[in-house]
């Protein structure tokens, strides 16, 4: 099953390829492309994590949901159960955000799988592409071999790196440009779908910041380690989803700026005697 | 808490399943490299190159001595007149070693080239004081063994092409080099003029074979291509069902070739005409109730170039079983069945005096040593 997916992948990516005429620079176009129409194929489950993440963001500030963390505060499992009694009244489910984000891991797997096996740098990944893109039919796979994994300064087949003649054993393959610009557009995408929140005791709003540290970090570790083509495909993502948030109007560009994600905080009453 | 420990999950997932697929240093990331000299064998595969004692199977080294996750091996080893063995590595780390055997401890590296970015596929050839390495990088690289230089530069660098993963063969004058990217080229050997460049239109993946005087190579289009060695003329002489990949071999006046559908041709060079019609080696052979069954998918390619072994060609597949094939076609699996490797075999079987080695792919152990029966008589497989 998922070497049919591996092989759906591959097929559309070499086909893009093709219709774009083989050259120099074709194959870094095609996985754009193909970026380009993964985003478009996963653009409602995209709107439905921002909806989601809103949804989830909003009932921090909640009354209804405050009051039940202070009142069940040492009751787990009666707190659990309220929790759920207000996500199913307000029409919320809980892993809205969540999934969405999950079920991209496997086609950024698939899509590396893909692009490796397109490539083919080794004599076992060539049989196994002769076998990846036949069974569609379509395809003329004896005409596309080898691929020109030649893209701008970079080799898609390679980790990316511009040569710095230091010799920095974690850093074989030079100055890691990709990687870094990974990591930033990452961090930014992140930081643009932070909701503001007011509430200092906000875990979602703790978990977003802590996993608009870890992602960046974790991706750009990628771009770092493997082939170039992931982290053209990294980039052009987070380029899109970042216009996709802008198009929805749920950009928060203030939290690019230091502290730019709190709200100021609602002052409580002073109580008079 | 769940929906972090879920996100945290996913990416540790991402990791596991990401690194799995990747080059480094791992066995299995494509298939061993094999040769042999009379008292030894050398296998490169995955981190490590291994020297086999041929007597018994016993690993006499390895290198290096410990996993470097920079080095990945699966060139061929190719052994020099003095005997150096030669490797070219596939990580981050693409250099050309010139590995000096010393006894049962780690060899010295003896000379080493690290100027190119990719990856070496091809075994080199040593002619006279001369090794001539073609890298990936399209590029031809000669090296002068006579000088003692750790550090060694090539003496001469010759771009070719795109691709090149296939060992040079020679006439004794000129060199003749297949590329990825669909051409044959023949180069001189001592002033490095490229004499001519022919464009198949389809990928090779092997080297020629100089039989009749005349040059025989098999391509992606599918075809048995034969070559005018003087002048690069050339024209298709048979149709295959499939890429061929593997150099055809030659007994008598018949070349033996193999495709990735797994048929055998046997090409007659005086009629120009195949002998008999492809033989299609499939599993199918197998008893039902085998302990050693073979692979349950389709997989039957047939990548390894054919044995010669006296009168009879040896022919390793992908469904992990040898055949023995005679000169009429006939054809059964060499040494039964329980003598079988399994795993999957795309590496050339080697003939080293009365053994034939064989290293397949994911199989139990790395090598096997079988006499010229079909009788298994030992199997290395690395301590750690």
């Amino acid at each position: 099953m998922w070497n049919i997916f591996i092989s759906a992948f591959t097929t559309v990516l070499l086909w893009i390829y093709n219709v774009l005429g083989q050259g120099p620079n074709m194959f870094g176009i095609a996985i754009i492309l193909f970026t380009i129409l993964i985003r478009l194929v996963t653009w409602p489950l995209n709107a439905q994590q921002m909806k989601g993440a809103s949804a989830m963001q909003n009932l921090q500030n909640d009354k209804d949901w405050q009051e039940i963390q202070k009142k069940y505060a040492k009751d787990k499992e009666k707190l659990a159960s309220e929790q759920m009694r207000i996500y199913r009244e307000k029409g919320i489910n809980p892993f809205g955000s969540c999934l969405p984000t999950l079920i991209q891991f496997p086609i950024i797997i698939a899509l590396y799988q893909s692009i490796t096996r397109a490539l083919a740098t080794t004599p076992y990944g060539l049989l196994q592409l002769s076998r990846s893109a036949s069974p569609f039919g379509f395809l003329n796979v004896t005409s596309l071999i080898p691929l020109n994994s030649k893209f701008l300064w970079m080799d898609l087949g390679l980790p990316e790196g511009i040569p710095w003649g230091l010799n920095i054993s974690f850093l074989p393959y030079g100055f890691p440009l990709l990687a870094i610009i990974v990591a930033l557009t990452t961090y930014v995408q992140a930081k643009l779908t932070m909701p503001a929140t007011a509430n200092p005791g906000d875990q979602s709003a703790a978990m977003s910041n802590m996993m608009s540290l870890y992602m960046p970090l974790l991706l750009g570790w990628f771009a770092l380690t493997f082939p170039s083509g992931l982290a053209v495909y990294f980039i052009t993502s987070n380029l899109l989803g970042i216009f996709q948030y802008a198009m929805q109007g749920k950009a928060n560009w203030r939290n690019l700026l230091p502290g730019g994600n709190k709200q100021p905080q609602i002052q409580a009453p002073k109580k008079t005697k | 808490m769940s929906k972090k420990f879920l996100f945290l999950a996913a990416a540790l997932l991402a990791v596991i399943l990401l690194s799995g697929c990747t080059g480094g240093s791992v066995r299995g990331n494509t298939w061993p490299g094999l040769s042999a000299t009379n008292d030894v064998a050398y296998l490169t595969d995955g981190p490590f190159v291994y020297a086999i004692n041929l007597k018994d199977g016993t690993e006499l080294w390895r290198y290096p001595d410990q996993r470097s996750n920079k080095l990945l091996f699966y060139t061929t080893p190719y052994v020099t007149s003095d005997g150096l063995v030669i490797v070219g590595s596939s990580g981050s780390d693409a250099s050309l070693l010139a590995l000096k055997p010393n006894g049962n401890a780690t060899p010295t590296v003896a000379w080493s080239y690290a100027g190119v970015k990719y990856h070496w596929v091809a075994a080199p050839l040593q002619i006279d004081d001369r090794l001539y390495a073609p890298n990936s990088d399209g590029n031809l690289y000669v090296f002068d063994l006579s000088g003692g230089q750790a550090d060694k530069q090539p003496i001469k660098v010759l771009e070719l092409a795109t691709d090149l993963w296939a060992q040079p063969v020679t006439d004794g004058k000129n060199l003749y080099i297949s590329s990825l990217d669909h051409n044959m080229i023949a180069v001189d050997k001592d002033t490095y003029q490229i004499l001519w460049n022919e464009d198949l239109g389809s990928a090779i993946t092997s080297s020629p074979i100089l039989a009749s005087d005349n040059l025989y190579v098999g391509s992606f289009a599918s075809n048995l291509e034969k070559f005018d060695p003087a002048n690069g003329d050339h024209a298709s002489v048979q149709k295959t069902n499939d890429w061929v990949w593997g150099t055809p071999s030659l007994i008598d006046n018949n070349l033996y070739f193999g495709d990735i559908s797994g048929n055998l041709y046997s090409y007659n060079l005086e009629t120009g005409k195949y002998n008999w019609n492809p033989i299609t080696l499939k599993p199918d052979n197998w008893a039902p109730n085998s302990t050693k069954t073979p692979d349950e998918s389709k997989a039957t390619a047939i990548t390894a170039s054919p044995l010669a072994v006296n009168d009879f060609v040896l022919v390793a597949t992908e469904s992990g079983a040898i055949y023995k094939v005679g000169q009429d076609g006939n054809h059964e699996l060499w040494g039964g069945q329980q003598q079988q490797p399994g795993g999957k075999i795309y590496t050339t079987p080697v003939l080293a005096g009365d053994l034939v080695l064989v290293a397949p792919m994911t199989a139990d152990a790395y090598l096997y040593a079988y006499d010229l029966n079909g009788t298994q008589k030992w199997a290395y497989k690395p301590a750690n």
